[in-house]
């Protein structure tokens, strides 16, 4: 099936990403000129300053803001498409505080014992980012779900921003009892950034990816069948409960492993899906894929944006995502016919 | 019936010792320990040498009258509120009342850094009043906007954004630091100038709150009922949220966001004395005061010998008690 319009929009999207990454990668405190960045990526004429620069400053930076928007717009997708909820965002959840709060526990018990091995202690944090997150989302679907209504979806939102609020104050009170350097860590994660990006980070993340992503393709067109009744669909013979519970591990996984190394960026999982939405249509087995890109482009802009507006200091990503993804809920809000 | 009348009798005539007692308790136990008889001395023959005196009047009283009169305010708002819009979950915290106060006094630190104190209290005041406009008039175009659970929701968005707004400008400015001073409540830098200048609005504000209590207690019944029973309902409504602004800007220009009092201490009042606001709306007054000092000592022993910013301790309270909340009322209006 030849879907013209969705060709055409991911070649846009992805020429807006290269165009935005290029420019991302070359500006900044120290800007580097087309010929430089041509000479070295090519090694034409390497130079050890700008290789500096480039691979192991704001290569990895680049990177992980790619798949962290990849990942968390594929994950507000999905979670948007099982609580047929066009509110429900990671953050909003309490999905990324569950996970921040577990990584901050995690950080205090086990500062100095991994000294000599950081990259152990730092491929872990995924994994345990994803337990305080898929620890987070399920008490908050058990406190949401109702025998006679199901999931509720305005009781959803209001028992996540209570989650957040709570795993948020957990972390604070945490964070304070670490060290001064640990504590600065602990306030990243309250905010969100992808400040110290390493290629470490992007290692610890990429299999999570690997493995989530593809699952996540594959059952895309039973995300489209989750807009059915639920009769609807046990009668199509697909185990509802199942499924959803199966599509739902895998979106927090996604996004919890993205919190591991990010911190709390929200309304990136909020705004993708629409915006996916408007440019492809209502299918997720087409918008999916729309969705994860829209969220790299996000991220990388919004990651320029907060690094460049008060050179040299740095206004976190989260923050700045915060400013536009507000009012966008706001005006989600007041267009919803609930 | 009877049983809630003798609560109320109770609760309001052991007040001034409830009061005493945790505030003794507040001022005798923290980082250093004093004893009753320092406490005796420094506030009735008061040594200016003495190290232990002069800990307790210039930071333990305070600290202690701070945290009961901003105890006091948070709960008498959350009460009022909730009583004229008939929203369970109501409260300063959750409606943006706090947020747009804390957002006014953060703009003002950069653009106006030399203000008096009674000019950062009229801002903070005019803050809370935006804040509340802010979700409320957007709350207008929400479809069943004024539900409570999406009241809830709008004023939470709100509060993101403007803590975004804020922050974004604070480290444009350089000033993080003092901003995060009112976001992260922090009681044991209490200004005690500011202090003993913001009691008489205070006590206005808590004198108009008590004042239309009995008004609020028909306007809990239903507006309709008591435009019925003749009641001007646009005006009382005005003049509680004047009242809230007032209460909520002065306990966020003392010490910044505290969350969960003035949602929690009106629904525990309500369970004790029922739901006539004149008995309402002093009792959570007393028992928001006693509840707010109680946690301030809580706070300095969690991770002792450091302190513990106050507003954790609120929340770790504050959250479960909102779950229930939630789990048990759903989105719907009813009395409360």
């Amino acid at each position: 099936m030849f879907n013209k319009r969705l060709y055409i929009t991911i070649f846009v999207l992805l020429a807006l990403i290269l165009t935005a990454g290029y420019y991302s990668i070359t500006n900044g405190v120290y800007p580097i000129t087309f010929s430089q960045f041509y000479e070295s990526v090519f090694r034409i004429q390497p130079q050890q300053d700008i290789d500096l620069v480039l691979f192991e400053l704001r290569l990895p930076r680049l990177v992980l803001a790619l798949l962290i928007g990849f990942g968390l717009g594929v994950g507000g997708a999905v979670l948007q498409g099982i609580t047929k909820n066009g509110l429900a965002d990671p953050a909003i959840l309490g999905i990324n505080s569950g996970a921040g709060a577990f990584i901050v526990a995690y950080m205090l018990l086990f500062q100095g014992t991994f000294s000599g091995d950081q990259l152990l202690m730092k491929l872990l944090m995924p994994l345990i980012g994803l337990v305080g997150g898929l620890f987070a989302a399920a008490i908050i679907f058990l406190l949401a779900w109702n025998r006679f209504n199901g999931l509720d979806s305005q009781r959803l939102l209001l028992t996540g921003i209570a989650i957040s609020t709570g795993f948020g104050s957990l972390s604070m009170f945490l964070s304070l009892k670490m060290k001064a350097q640990d504590f600065e860590m602990a306030t990243v994660w309250l905010n969100g950034t992808i400040y110290n990006a390493t290629w470490t980070y992007v290692l610890s993340i990429l299999p999570w990816f690997l493995l989530v992503v593809p699952f996540i393709i594959i059952k895309a067109y039973k995300l489209d069948l989750f807009r059915l009744q639920e009769n609807a669909m046990k009668g199509l013979g697909i185990q509802v409960e199942k499924e959803k519970w199966l599509l739902m591990a895998g979106a927090v996984i996604l996004v919890s492993s993205c919190v591991a190394v990010s911190g709390g960026i929200g309304f990136i999982g909020l705004i993708c899906p629409h915006i996916a939405r408007l440019l492809v249509g209502l299918k997720h087995r087409h918008s999916l894929l729309v969705c994860g890109l829209v969220g790299m482009l996000l991220l990388t802009v919004a990651d320029y944006i907060g690094r460049s507006v008060v050179a040299p200091a740095e206004i976190s990503v989260g923050i700045i995502l915060s400013i536009i993804g507000a009012p966008y809920f706001i005006f989600l809000l007041v267009k919803a016919k609930v | 019936m009877y049983q809630k009348k003798l609560a109320t009798y109770l609760i309001i005539s052991l007040s001034p010792v409830l009061f005493a007692l945790v505030t003794l308790l507040s001022i005798r136990y923290g980082a250093t320990d004093t004893s009753f008889k320092d406490i005796f001395a420094a506030i009735f023959h008061y040594d200016a040498d003495n190290m232990q005196q002069t800990i307790i009047r210039s930071s333990r009283i305070p600290r202690a009258v701070g945290a009961l009169l901003i105890g006091v305010l948070l709960a008498v708002s959350g009460a009022l509120m909730q009583g004229i819009t008939r929203n369970y979950l109501a409260s300063p915290s959750i409606m943006g009342v706090t947020d747009g106060s804390a957002f006014f006094i953060t703009i003002s630190f950069i653009f106006l850094p030399k203000l008096t104190s009674f000019q950062l209290l009229s801002l903070s005041f005019l803050g809370s009043l935006f804040g509340v406009a802010l979700v409320m008039g957007l709350a207008a175009f929400v479809k069943n906007g004024y539900s409570p659970v999406k009241l809830a929701i709008i004023g939470t968005i709100i509060g993101t954004f403007l803590s975004g707004v804020s922050s974004s400008l604070a480290s444009y400015f350089q000033v993080s630091q003092t901003m995060s001073f009112w976001y992260n409540a922090r009681l044991h830098q209490i200004d005690s100038l500011l202090l003993t200048l913001v009691i008489p609005f205070a006590l206005i504000g808590i004198i108009i709150a008590i004042f239309l209590s009995k008004s609020v207690t028909i306007l809990s019944l239903g507006k309709d009922l008591a435009t019925g029973l003749g009641q001007k309902t646009r005006w009382i409504q005005l003049l509680s949220m004047a009242a809230v602004g007032l209460m909520t800007g002065i306990s966020v220009a003392l010490v910044g966001k505290i969350g969960f009092i003035g949602l929690i201490i009106p629904h525990i009042t309500r369970y004790l004395v029922g739901s006539d606001y004149r008995a309402v709306i002093p009792c959570s007054g007393i028992l928001g005061g006693v509840f707010l000092v109680f946690c301030d000592v809580i706070s300095r022993f969690v991770n002792y010998p450091f302190e513990t910013p106050i507003g954790i301790i609120t929340s770790f309270i504050g959250v479960p008690f909102f779950l229930y909340l939630i789990k048990r009322r759903g989105g719907g209006y009813q009395r409360v």
